[in-house]
């Protein structure tokens, strides 16, 4: 019982992470490509930029996907 | 991305069985092959515990092996510190001697024809290291003398990281990176040249100054643990971030080809085969843009800290 809602809540929770982080990155690969799009001579600039922001999100839902593989892996 | 056989205890499932299997092993391993036996070096109760393998250390009758890592016989406890050259650790100096010797020959062709326009692998190292250089580190890191006495730092950084992200996609290899003791370690580092470089550029004064985050003096109580947390934190995502990102790449080739069992059937074979395909393709991107961004986000730290007025 409580290692079922232990992986329920596993599903849950990288389920809403990701949720979180592809909104957040989508949002951000909008940006860019506007900004890019209207100023095609920083697009270097925006590319980098956007990496880093990506990164940075990425990081976030990554930390949160570790805590729910912890509640998968959970035995007993 | 191995397969060897494993004694693994009844109540862990298949997802702690796929990390177990892409963790450390004692042994050099390539796929699910043992090429060799590699030695236990324990250290506890005060001394050091010299051992040429497992074998060798179970016969010696102090320890054995219980689910691929050393225990106490006489009290089924894990030793004190475990400082064996295992699987991960030879694959690290199998990257060492790669970039090594790729990074020496280029270096020995300029210095025989320094006139000579590059070629072949040559042209690879130096268009990475141009990129790096220029794109990376110069552009990220505001102060010029910084940003060239920590050149090698950065390069040795990516290229470290960029082999062993690859020889982990190599049929058999393991990837030192998708581990967290690996990544751990490259993160402290990265810490260090962080906070080390901001107090030598700087000084003491103003790194300090930076932990009030530019806010007024009656702020200091929330802004400093929040400063502080923060330079830890920096640290700390960058080792989550690429050992998360070696090892997801892994866990979802290894539940693809899963799947042919799982259903027991050939028919699920090409799906499984193709999606495969991708993420491997998928993977060896994610090899460089992984590389690349923790070589861009320690710059981008560093030039951060290391400003002059915040």
């Amino acid at each position: 019982m409580e290692l079922g809602l232990a992986w329920l809540a596993a599903g849950i929770g990288v389920g809403i992470s990701v949720l979180g982080a592809g909104t957040g990155i989508g949002r951000l690969g909008a940006a860019a490509l506007e900004a890019a799009s209207r100023q095609p001579e920083t697009a270097a600039e925006t590319r980098t930029l956007m990496l880093i922001a990506a990164a940075l999100i990425e990081g976030i839902a990554l930390i949160a996907c570790i805590v729910c593989i912890l509640l998968a892996v959970k035995t007993a | 991305m191995s397969a060897q056989p494993h004694q693994t205890p009844a109540e862990s499932n298949v997802f702690t069985q796929l990390l177990e299997e892409l963790g450390d092993h004692h042994g050099f391993y390539v796929g699910p092959y043992k090429l060799l036996d590699l030695p236990i070096i324990l250290w506890d109760n005060g001394r050091l515990h010299l051992y040429p393998s497992p074998t060798a250390m179970e016969q010696a009758g102090l320890y054995r092996m219980v689910e691929g890592h050393p225990v106490r016989v006489a009290d089924g406890k894990p030793p004190a510190l475990d400082l064996s050259i295992t699987n991960l650790v030879v694959y690290q100096w199998l990257g060492m001697l790669l970039v090594g010797i790729a990074l020496w020959r280029a270096v020995r062709r300029y210095r025989a024809h320094p006139l000579r326009p590059p070629r072949g692998l040559q042209n690879a190292i130096e268009a990475l290291v141009v990129f790096i250089r220029d794109e990376v580190v110069f552009a990220n890191v505001g102060h010029q003398r910084l940003g060239v006495r920590l050149l090698p730092y950065f390069l040795t950084l990516f290229f470290f990281i960029l082999v062993l992200n690859l020889l982990g996609l190599v049929p058999g290899g393991h990837t030192a990176t998708g581990s967290l003791a690996v990544t751990g370690a490259l993160a402290t580092i990265a810490f260090f040249v962080i906070n080390g470089g901001a107090i030598a550029t700087i000084g003491l004064k103003n790194w300090l100054r930076h932990l009030l985050g530019g806010g007024p003096l009656w702020l200091s109580p929330i802004l400093v643990p929040i400063e502080i947390i923060g330079m830890f934190a920096k640290a700390f995502a960058l080792c989550v971030r690429l050992f998360a990102n070696m090892t997801a790449g892994h866990i979802a080739l290894l539940s693809l080809v899963g799947l042919i069992f799982f259903f027991g059937t050939v028919l699920i074979a090409p799906v499984s085969v193709a999606f495969s395909v991708f993420v491997y393709l998928l993977e060896t991107l994610v090899a460089f843009l992984q590389a690349y961004i923790f070589t861009i986000l320690t710059a981008v730290f560093l030039g951060l800290a290391s400003e002059e007025t915040h």
